[in-house]
């Protein structure tokens, strides 16, 4: 599962492709560690490209965007692909989580 | 005639990177829309998932059998293993109403599970337990 990451003014963008399993949900815990460890006032995981998400990912995504919230700073999904939309709303995480959403 | 697909994993979450090509190689024989295709995905990864977590408390191989059957109209989807008796129906639904901050992290698998395919029954058989999904598919099944 590529990740690939694009500094922004005030953040981090990562850019996740393919299948968001169990195992690939570890790859993204660690880059998603290494983002707020940079000191990224805002990370964003980007997943257009992502064709799969499962509850790992999910598990991941609501213990980072909790642990940054509490720091005072965000973590935001950019650009769902409709499967992982479907996901995340399927799950009440859209409307907190997504970039745009609320 | 039914299309019907079995395979055995073992007990790794590792393992469960494989489902992803038996759902599609399963998809492309029965004609199952992609809608159909994706829900079982994350169903048979989530149930599985479940599996592998929890049913054993050793350090052993076990093995988990998962079967797919395209019936007309109809996809079942049906995981067995050996390990300690477990109900996926008896884990509380997700309290949907909670904002994430006060979200507990368990239960989203099962969640997705009843929310991705119509019907999901447990039994537990032999010394198994055995978990069918259902899900109309509104098609015939392709030969």
């Amino acid at each position: 599962m590529p990740i690939t990451r694009k500094a922004l003014p005030d953040g981090l963008e990562l850019f996740v492709s393919g299948r968001i399993d169990g195992a690939a949900a570890n790859e993204l815990e660690i880059q998603v560690l290494e983002a707020i460890r940079s000191g990224a006032k805002t990370v964003y995981i980007n997943l257009a490209e992502a064709s799969f998400l499962c509850s790992a990912g999910l598990r991941v995504l609501l213990q980072y965007w909790r642990q940054m919230k509490g720091a005072g700073k965000s973590l935001r999904v950019a650009n769902p692909s409709p499967e992982v939309n479907s996901v995340l709303t399927m799950t009440g995480f859209r409307d907190q989580m997504v970039e745009g959403a609320s | 005639m039914d299309i019907v697909s079995e395979h055995r994993l073992r007990n790794d979450l590792a393992e469960t990177r494989q489902i992803g090509g038996w759902v599609e190689t399963f998809a492309q024989r029965a004609g199952l829309k992609p809608e159909v295709r994706n829900a079982i995905d994350l169903a048979l990864i989530e149930c599985v998932t479940n599996v592998i977590s929890y049913a054993w408390n050793d350090s052993k191989e076990h093995w988990i059998t998962v079967r797919l059957r395209a019936s007309p109209g109809e996809v079942r989807v049906e995981v067995s293993d050996d390990g300690r008796e477990f109900n996926p129906l008896t884990v509380p639904p997700v309290d949907m109403t909670q904002p994430l901050e006060r979200r507990e992290p368990g239960g989203l698998g099962v969640h997705m599970m009843r929310q991705r395919m119509e019907a999901v029954e447990y039994r537990r058989e032999d010394g198994r337990n055995i978990v069918t999904m259902k899900k109309r598919t509104g098609e015939a099944v392709s030969l």
